[in-house]
Formats: structure tokens, sequence, C-alpha cells
């Protein structure tokens, strides 16, 4: 196993990181880059708690080793929005109550984003399938749902 | 992608801070020069160890050091639990389930942790695995422990009883009742005897458990994923034979727990790494360890209940059977609260209760959400269903008949209830439209779920600091577990002291500076914990006031305060200005101290008397697939009363939060045991609800009855929601197809089985 510098550009930044062979992309964002909104939960790429997107792909951080995305675009939580501001997604989730402990919050926030920029407008069938990648032990999914529709309607509205 | 402007004013920072990556929790701590843990854990349900070879693991670079049984029996007190302490820090002679602790690595990282824990050679001799209460009960049952446990169990009050380890592989018998059961069945008119079983599950909370220790000279400071920190300072003191204050447990936000993070568990465990090691350690379980630390208990409740002419129930015995795992946990707590409360929210003439905790080689159980209280929801709301349609009665009917009234007592010496039955549960019937006929193919099961929250005796202590400025800090013990504790807190801070509370802050929590209390536990935050913050800002209030008389040369009672003014006769006086000017330099801080305390009262059952009933209404409307057995959840109301709802949005958050948990035990979740081998303690295995498992139509309602002990007549919602949700949905399944279902889940499996049952009955 070897470690050597492999270029990404993470959240709008290129960066040069030294990885290991073995490490795994969540494991660089969090230890490496110092991006610990990206939570590990399950580690087994099953509660999507630590899920990241790149180039715009939803991704389990955790279950992808960090050299598999070199020269990938990744946005973690902390590339949504500028440091004083919400962007929608995130203003929706709180406003209609889906963050309770928070856990799993970064990973859904951007599986949201990434539902939303391919199908701005998507029924209940289609969100529900598309957060089934992730547990949320806390809220019980209704207000997250809910959520996900305000945003959308919102973003709809500020692209009309 | 665009950013609102100024989106951020309408939420705490506390509240932004989770939706931003920013929040930090106890699996982010990091600490400079810190070393990583990992544990060997069992692979037998119950053996005796013989010997561990760790040379081989010593020896990769990079470890630190190992530790086993050897070490941690050194340990001035190495053992924990509740009430009862029986659980090794790591285990000694013997290992109780699969899972156990039989050694602990301390390395440079977390890879190096794990292959050397992989190295380490255990040579067990594995004996008898007692899986059920009845294979630990049989007469030819190995012992599971050699010694009685140290500790003991908890105080109870008139009408209740408590043995702790009355019998070979028994943790205790809980008794509770009043009146005279034999002769009230002897005078009913119908009599019902049914057996439920209640399943074992995990809480799957998504941050596993996580601990953090450092050493400064003899003092130890942990950073805990536990929602308990003055138990958990107590138990490190004790464990290590120091002073209190030689401990500082610090509490970041939690990541999920609903009793899995409460008392006792591997804090002890990862103090000792860190001072063998003489390095800060953190110490992370996967996620699969997490699910073998401890559960919700399984039970089998066998009720035998009485119904008059006038269909009035008349009088209950219950016999009901836990079991508790390898370790006490919470497990007595949990006993004493299943027996107590199995009653449900009817008037009894006579009741008579036993819970037997039983120990298995199964994960520990422990506090789950609700304990008790969902065990006996369960099966009590699903007999009651059962009574009603055998006697040929409306179930709706049924329980509007038998409900206690407001006030009236649940047991006698005990608190009156404090919520308006009948009102909920017509509002939960409105919510499902029950006027309406119910859609053909479908059923409607209803459920009202009851337990005491706010604790036995609780107590709480709050301190809040005031700036000139009007800023103010609220310091009190509650954890950030995800309900929105501090948000509440400083709501009621603010009212007290006539404040925005845009300008109320709730603190971090350390042992060190915060005031203490018994823990996160039985939705006593908002209650308990409120009232001593309302005092403390009634006191800040009254320290204010005093001093504006003092400096205007008038009477304290001539003076108003109004937002951060003064008013006295016409003239209004801004506050700071006055204050500055007499403080001078930085200014000053305003420090009220308030406590709770409820008082405890032999003459009640649980040795005090409860803060508070929580009622939780649930209506369920269900279709079932007769071909496969498949359960549709079409509908679902769940409601809870919140006395006055200080946070609504979080009011209706904790009861769907609950109620989703209580409808994945139903439907599907479960922990299960093939033969001695956990069959699905993996997070891959062991299925939680997810976004498709939400009934089609899920509705909540918060209830604002008014009539709760806490600040402005509130009462705490927490656990509510997961009570009688199950039930609620048996119901409706037999209301649907007359599938008589007694056990969860509700497979479709077990659907068809029920349905052939009926088809046989009506071929004899």
């Amino acid at each position: 196993m070897s470690t050597q510098p492999r270029s990404f550009t993470i959240n709008g930044l290129t960066r040069s990181v030294a990885v290991a062979d073995q490490q795994t992309l969540a494991d660089m964002l969090r230890d490496q880059l110092g991006l610990t909104g990206c939570k590990v939960g399950c580690d087994q790429g099953m509660c999507g708690a630590c899920t990241v997107l790149v180039d715009g792909v939803p991704i389990a951080a955790c279950s992808c080793f960090a050299f598999m995305v070199e020269g990938a675009a990744i946005t973690t939580i902390e590339g949504v929005a500028p440091r004083d501001r919400l962007d929608p997604v995130q203003q929706a989730f709180l406003e209609a109550g889906a963050v309770q402990c928070g856990f799993c919050t970064a990973g859904l926030i951007l599986s949201v984003h990434a539902l939303l920029q391919r199908i701005p407008d998507p029924d209940d069938a289609t969100i529900g399938h598309w957060l089934e990648a992730h547990v949320c032990r806390c809220t019980g999914y209704a207000a997250i749902m809910e959520a996900v529709r305000l945003a959308a309607a919102r973003m709809i509205q500020a692209a009309a | 992608m665009d950013a609102t402007p100024n989106a951020t004013s309408r939420f705490p920072a506390s509240a932004r801070d989770r939706v931003t990556g920013r929040v930090r929790y106890a699996f982010d701590v990091e600490l400079p020069g810190m070393l990583h843990g990992k544990l060997l854990r069992s692979p037998h349900a119950h053996a005796r160890i013989r010997g561990i070879q760790t040379a081989a693991a010593l020896a990769i670079p990079g470890v630190a050091a190992v530790l086993t049984g050897q070490d941690t029996a050194q340990l001035p007190d190495p053992f924990y639990g509740v009430g009862l302490r029986d659980q090794p820090v790591i285990a000694t002679d013997r290992v109780r389930y699969v899972g156990d602790t039989v050694a602990a690595v301390i390395a440079c990282d977390e890879l190096t942790a794990f292959r050397a824990a992989a190295a380490i050679v255990v040579d067990y001799e594995v004996l008898p695995a007692l899986m059920t209460p009845g294979d630990a009960l049989a007469v030819d049952a190995p012992a599971l422990f050699d010694h009685p446990a140290a500790g003991g169990g908890m105080g109870v009050g008139e009408g209740s009883t408590l043995v702790c380890e009355p019998a070979r592989n028994v943790l205790c018998d809980y008794t509770f009742g009043y009146g005279d059961v034999d002769a009230a069945l002897a005078r009913s008119a119908a009599v019902f005897t049914d057996s439920f079983g209640f399943s074992r599950i995990n809480h799957f909370h998504l941050e596993p458990h996580v601990n953090v220790a450092r050493w400064t000279g003899d003092r130890l400071e942990m950073w805990s994923c536990n929602q308990d920190p003055f138990v958990i300072r107590a138990d490190l003191a004790r464990v290590f034979g120091i002073r209190l204050h030689d401990v500082c447990l610090h509490t970041p936000p939690v990541g999920g727990g609903f009793g899995g993070k409460s008392y006792c568990k591997m804090e002890p465990l990862v103090a000792l790494m860190a001072r063998t090691a003489n390095a800060p350690v953190r110490l992370g379980l996967t996620f699969d360890e997490s699910i073998l630390t401890t559960t919700k208990h399984a039970a089998v409740l066998t009720l035998t209940t009485g119904v008059d002419a006038a269909g009035r129930l008349t009088a209950r015995r219950a016999d009901i059977v836990l079991d508790g795992g390898a370790y006490a946990d919470a497990s007595v707590m949990v006993a004493v609260k299943t027996g107590f409360r199995i009653g449900g929210p009817y008037r009894w003439a006579a009741l008579d209760s036993k819970a037997r905790m039983v120990r298995t080689n199964c994960v520990p159980g422990g506090s789950f959400r609700g304990f008790g209280g969902t065990q006996a929801s369960w099966a009590s709301e699903r007999q009651i269903d059962m009574i009603a349609r055998r006697c040929g009665i409306d179930p709706f009917d049924f329980r509007m008949r038998n409900f206690l009234n407001v006030d009236e007592p649940f047991a006698p010496g005990d608190s009156g209830m404090d919520s308006d039955l009948r009102a909920g549960f017509s509002e939960m019937a409105e919510l499902l439209g029950t006027a309406a006929p119910c859609p053909p193919g479908r059923g409607r099961g209803f459920a009202v779920g009851l337990k005491d929250a706010g604790g036995t005796g609780n107590h709480a202590q709050a301190v809040i600091k005031v700036t000139q400025g009007g800023e103010a800090i609220v310091s009190a013990a509650v954890v950030e577990i995800g309900q929105g504790a501090g948000i509440t807190l400083c709501r009621i801070a603010a009212e007290a002291l006539g404040i925005d509370p845009a300008n109320v802050v709730y603190a971090g929590i350390d042992t060190d500076h915060t005031p203490p209390d018994n823990g996160t536990h039985v939705s006593c935050g908002t209650t308990v914990t409120g009232l001593a913050v309302e005092q403390a800002a009634r006191e800040v209030r009254r320290q204010i006031v005093d001093f504006v008389a003092e400096r205007l040369g008038c009477e304290a009672a001539a003076v108003t305060l109004d937002g951060w003014t003064a008013r006295v006769g016409n003239h209004v006086h801004a506050l700071e200005p006055m204050i500055r000017a007499w403080y001078g330099g930085i200014g000053w801080e305003f420090i009220g101290r308030g406590a709770f305390k409820e008082p405890y009262d032999s003459t009640a059952p649980l040795r005090a008397k409860n803060m508070a009933w929580m009622p939780c209404w649930s209506g369920a409307e269900v279709e079932v697939d007769r071909q496969t057995g498949r359960v549709t959840l079409h509908r679902l109301v769940v409601g809870a009363d919140a006395g006055r709802a200080v946070n609504r949005l979080a009011c209706h958050g904790q009861i769907e939060g609950a109620a989703m948990q209580a409808v994945s035990q139903a439907m599907f979740e479960e922990l299960r045991y093939d033969g001695p081998m956990p069959e699905n303690a993996t997070p891959r295995g062991y299925r939680v609800a997810q976004t498709p498992d939400l009934p089609i139509g899920f509705t909540s309602f918060v209830a604002e009855h008014g009539f709760g002990r806490g600040p402005g007549k509130l009462k705490g919602i927490g656990e509510a929601g997961i009570l009688g949700v199950a039930a609620s949905i048996a119901n409706a399944i037999e209301d649907a197809c007359g599938a008589r279902l007694t056990s969860m889940p509700f497979t479709p499996e077990k659907v068809l089985a029920a349905l052939d049952r009926i088809h046989t009955a009506s071929a004899e």
C-alpha cells in the first residue's frame, strides 16, 4: 500500500491530497480536509449519512476509495452555501422540522440537491424512491418529504 | 445554487448548524496525540474464558496496549449497571452474549487497532446458551452468574414489591396491585385470558457509540455521546475510586439515542484505555457493535381481564416475562415500569400485576424510548380491542366507557390523570374520519397507549446568566438528542424573563459547570428541568427589579420590567445604561439559580407521585391482501398531549418520529436470533423504516389540554408517539380480515397463519 498525492476539486477548490490506497473518501474528507459534516453512520453504504456529491452524483463516501474519485468535483455539505447563508434545501429542512439530531441531515440535503437538479418537481413516489438510500431514525420522514416539496416549489418559483 | 439572503435569522445557530454540517458530535472530537481503540468481542453466547494470548497483537507496530478482564478486574469497582451492577468493564471469567467485550486494543489508528484485535487468541470453553427466558428458567439451566450482583434495585412504594435476584437466572420480580382481583373476576360477566409477544428491537441511532477520554494528572475528562452526563460521572468516579470532581464529562449534541446512549456503557473502559496508554483515546464503535450493545426488551405478557354485563372493565391480572439479556443495565427499572403500566388508561376495581425479568445470553436489554410503556401498551390495547370484539361492543365505545376521568388517580396513592382521554380519543377519530364508513376491504383500529412521565422523585437544576444588554444563557443538563431541548428551555426562560427568545442561548454541557440532573430520560426535560429554568429566570428578574429599585430609590413593587426597560410610574428607564453606569468595566451578569425536586412519597406505588401522564391516541386504517397476507397501512393518525405546546413543530416531530419507530416494529423490524447467533445484527440485515414505509396518509396531532405541571401547564411529549401504535395496527388488521395477531412483527406469514386459523375454526 502506498500514499501519494492525488488531485480533487472539493467544494469548488482544486486540492492535492496525500491519500493512502486503502483510504475511503469519507476518511479523506474528515481526517485530511476537516470536512466533518460528512458523517459516517453504518460504514457499509446503507444508511446514507455520509452521502456526498461526486460530479453531481450522490455517493456513499464510506464505501468509496478516495483514489476512485481522483480528478472529480466533490460537493460536501460545507460547499452547499456560503458560510453566512442557507440554501433553499437547508432552509426548507429547518422550516419543515425535517431535522432532529442532524446526523443524517447533511447526506439527505445533498441527495435532495441531486434529485432537484434532475427532477425539479418530483412527485411523492419519486422523492420516496430517491430518499430510500437514507435512514433517519428521528423524524419519521413525513417532515423530510415536506421539506423536499417546499424546497422544490421555492426553487421552481425562483427560477421562473 | 442561490442561497436565500437573511435566511438565517429565523432559526438559532444550534438549529442552523445541523443543516450546514457545522454541528460537532462526540463522533467528531479529535484531541492532539489521540490514539484509537478497538474491541475484541465474543463469538459465543456463553463460554468460559480459559486463556487469552495477546503477544501477537502487542507485537504489531503501532499498538500501544491491550487490555483484558485481568486488567479491568484490578479496578476499585469493575462492574456497572443501573441499581444492580453485574456488567464487568471487560468480561473476566466468562462471556455471556455474542458481542460481549473480551479485550480492548489501543493503537495509533483504527486500522492497526482492528488488526491487533484480530491477532488476539482466546481459548473458550463453550457453555450451554440460554437464549430465551424458557431456557434460562429450565430446571437444569446453569446459573449465568456465580455471585449476587453488587448494588440493589430501586425503591418502590405502597402497592408495589421488588425483589432482586429471587431465583436462579431471575434478575428481579416486581409486583403491583390493589383491590381483590379474584373476587372482581368472579363477579365479572366475562373473563378473557390472552398472551402477547413483544419483539426485541435495536435503537439504530445513526451515530454509533463514541467516547474520547483524556487524563491530565489524576483528572479524567471525557467527551461522550452518552445522554446522562452526571450518571456517567458518578459511574466513572466509583469505578476508578476517584472524587466526583476529578471527572469532567463533556456532552456535545448526540446523534440519536432513543435510550441506547443512556446509562453507563463503555465509558469506564475508554477511560481505562486512555490511562493505560497515557494518551487521549477515542473508541468509536462500528454500527454492528452498537446493535450488539443494548436493545428494547422482548417480552411475553399474559393478561386475564374481566368485564361486567354493562361493558365495564373490572379487574386485570398480568403475568409478564421479560428477556433481560446478559446484563442488568436498566432492566430492573424496565420490569417495574412494565408491571406498573399494564392497566393502561382505564379504571379498575382491582389489579394484580407481576413482571419477571429473566437473564439470558442475548444482548442486554436496556433503556428504549417509552420502556415498559411500549410493552404494556401493546398487550393491553390489543387485548382491550379483542375483548370489545368478543363482547360485541364497538371498540371505540368500549374505551370511551372505561377511560379514567381528568384528575382521577391512575392507581391508589398516585397522581390524577392530567389529560382528557376522551377528548384526545375523539380528536383522533375525527382526524381518521371514522364518521364516514371504512372503505371496502379495509379495517380500522384504535389504541390509547399510556405511560407515566417525568420520572420518579426526579430533580433538576438550572442557571441563567443575563448580561447588561439583555442577552441570556441557560445552563442545564438536558442533552440535545434531536428533541430540540435547548430551544424549548430557552423559550421557557424568555417567557419568564419577558425578553425575545432570539436573545437566549443554551449553554454547552460539561459536568464542571452545568448544574446536575438525573439524565435525559422519561420525557422530563421540559417539565422537570423546565420548572428549574422558569424559577432561575424569575430569580434573575427579581435581581434586576431589586437593582433598579435600589438605583432609583423606589420600592421594588413599583418597578415593572418590559422587554429590556424598567418602568416606574410614567418613566421608562433603559436598563443597559443604568447597569453599565453602576458596574462600569465590562458590565455585569445577573445570575439566577433554579431547582426542582419532586418529593418521595412512600404511599405512591413508585415511591413518588408521577409528574405527568402521557397518553398516545392512535388510529390506523389498513388493507390486507388475503392471498399474500401483506398488510398495507393506508392511514395512521397519532396524537399526544403537550399540555401546552411551547414548540409545536418539535412536538409534531417527536410524535411522528416515535410513531414511525412503532410502525417499523409493528410491520417488520426485529432483532432475531438463530440459535445462539444473532441473525440480522448488521445495518444491512436489520431493516428499519425508510421513506417508502411511510403510511400513505400520516397525520400527527398535538393536543393542548392544559393540565401539565410544567411551566405554563406544559408536559413532556417525547416518548408518547411510540405507545400503542402497533396495537392500533393489529386491531385494524383484525377489523379488516379477522386475523387475530398477538405477536410482532405483523409479517405476511403471521397474517396468513392467523387467517388459516379462522378457516380451520370455521370448518370444525
